[in-house]
């Protein structure tokens, strides 16, 4: 039986398509964080992230057959999962309950696994000094669209910028990041 | 005929879910018969997905990967076969069917019947009695044990609903503990940078007793607003952050508070928001306004 956090992701979802729930758990214990922080920042509720957390989890159970290595990433998979699910929440709730549920704030702890964890830090530091050196206007554009789960139309709307430099500007950003993370990391669990 | 090139950025906001519905509509049609686009569209996905990192991770409470698998057994995987009929329900099912069958029986044989002899008289007269006799005792037996057990039953549930309710209350204590702990951290984390701002916002006269503190990153607008003693909004009502930059108000976050007035909300702010020398929150229709339109509630400056 193989250590479950050494396993690439790939072969973590194949058996999480096999119905092995431990693989289930070994894929939450890598990404659930990383997932969290991002579904709270487009979410802005601790509440609503958590649910949609286990949501994405459940889904992730019931689709990984779905999964297809050949058409991309694993991680990809699990955020373009995480990302469309949280903007369907966002969209079906009105700002009321959106701030209602954040009140009820819940814990956070401390990360299990660290040397998973000291890992995924130091990609997190890379993606940070590459959109640093993007330009601000690039960097906003992307996160908006990114984080805030906004359209090209809304970012432009936001900004108070022509649609046409919007899309310049957010397509320009997405090229440099690229430029910027290859060949950054090689191996089955490089996020890029 | 478009070429590759006219489909550049529609494929990077494709790869952000950043494109409007024309847009995805044309670039579909494209990429069904483009196999060159549609490995583009790949590789800008795993780019987009990078972005992910950006955000500070956030470890889940333990109780949630609890409940996940738990949630699991109760979760059909696609393609696996449905559980059929449990041994409960089956079993269920013939107790009712023979009670059925027994109440008719009683029900429809008279004593008339039973001493005309028809074929359903298999017993003597004293023979019945004796039977009648024996039922009804056993019919006593099962009141009584039925009331013991329906008296035991209650007791255990109001047992176990205080237990569960005192079990919800240190919940709720201990939840609104580590989240003001949560608060706490991420206040002081957004501190920690080196072009950190913070805002007291202070009530107008609509709600005097009001506060907030607006706390960001003027580098990043990483930002988070915390307020107290907000009057709950009206329905259809929400309240807006403002950021006041030359003399302009630019729109910032549309939150509502919960029933002590209370409201925590996340988010980036926009460059020219990060300049602001002035903050204000109003009461606006509940999807925000570009411009404000309703009463102040708070306001400061940086």
């Amino acid at each position: 039986m193989p250590d479950t956090r050494e396993q690439p992701d790939n072969e973590l979802l194949r058996s999480v398509a096999r119905g092995d729930e431990s693989a289930l758990a070994a894929i939450y214990d890598r990404y659930s964080s990383i997932l969290l922080g991002l579904l709270l920042r487009i979410l802005h509720s601790r509440g609503e992230a958590e649910d949609v957390l286990q949501e994405v989890f459940l889904q992730v159970w019931r689709k990984a057959a779905d999964f297809d290595e050949s058409r991309g990433r694993a991680f990809t998979w699990l955020v373009t999962l995480a990302r469309s699910r949280a903007i369907d929440r966002l969209r079906a709730l009105d700002a009321r309950t959106r701030a209602a549920t954040a009140s009820a704030a819940e814990p956070s702890e401390e990360v299990s696994d660290a040397s998973a964890d000291a890992f995924r830090a130091e990609q997190r530091e890379i993606v940070r000094r590459a959109l640093a050196e993007l330009s601000e206007d690039q960097r906003t554009a992307l996160l908006l669209a990114y984080q805030e789960g906004l359209t090209q139309t809304e970012i432009a709307a936001r900004l108070n910028q022509p649609l046409g430099t919007v899309k310049t500007r957010t397509r320009a950003g997405l090229m440099k990041l690229r430029e910027l993370l290859r060949d950054k990391f090689e191996g089955a669990n490089a996020l890029f | 005929m478009k070429g590759h090139a006219d489909y550049k950025d529609a494929l990077a906001l494709a790869a952000l879910d950043s494109a409007d519905e024309a847009e995805l509509r044309a670039l579909d049609a494209h990429l069904a018969s483009c196999g060159e686009c549609r490995a583009e569209l790949r590789a800008l996905r795993d780019t987009a997905a990078a972005l992910a990192l950006a955000a500070p991770p956030l470890a889940p409470p333990p109780e949630l990967r609890a409940r996940l698998l738990a949630a699991l057994k109760a979760t059909p995987r696609e393609g696996a076969r449905k559980p059929g009929e449990t041994e409960r329900e089956a079993v269920a099912g013939r107790a009712a069917a023979s009670a059925h069958d027994a109440g008719r029986g009683s029900n429809v044989v008279s004593f008339e019947e039973a001493r005309r002899g028809s074929r359903r008289v298999i017993f003597s007269r004293p023979a019945f009695v004796f039977g009648a006799i024996a039922a009804a005792l056993v019919v006593c037996a099962l009141a009584a044990a039925t009331v013991a057990l329906w008296r035991s039953n209650s007791a255990m549930k109001s047992q176990l609903a205080s237990v569960s309710v005192a079990l919800t209350e240190t919940r709720d204590e201990l939840g609104e503990m580590r989240g003001e702990l949560a608060r706490a951290r991420q206040e002081r984390e957004l501190l920690s940078a080196p072009d950190a701002r913070t805002a007291d916002l202070v009530g107008t006269k609509a709600a005097q007793s009001a506060r907030a503190r607006l706390t960001y990153d003027a580098r990043t607008g990483e930002a988070m607003l915390v307020a107290t003693d907000l009057p709950p909004a009206p329905a259809g009502r929400a309240y807006q952050l403002w950021f006041i930059a030359d003399g302009k108000p630019l729109p910032g976050s549309v939150f509502t508070t919960d029933a002590r007035g209370r409201a925590e909300t996340h988010g980036t702010i926009p460059p020219e928001g990060r300049r602001a020398q002035g903050f204000a929150v109003t009461l606006e229709p509940a999807g925000g306004a570009q411009s404000p339109t309703g009463e102040m509630y708070l306001r400061g400056t940086t």
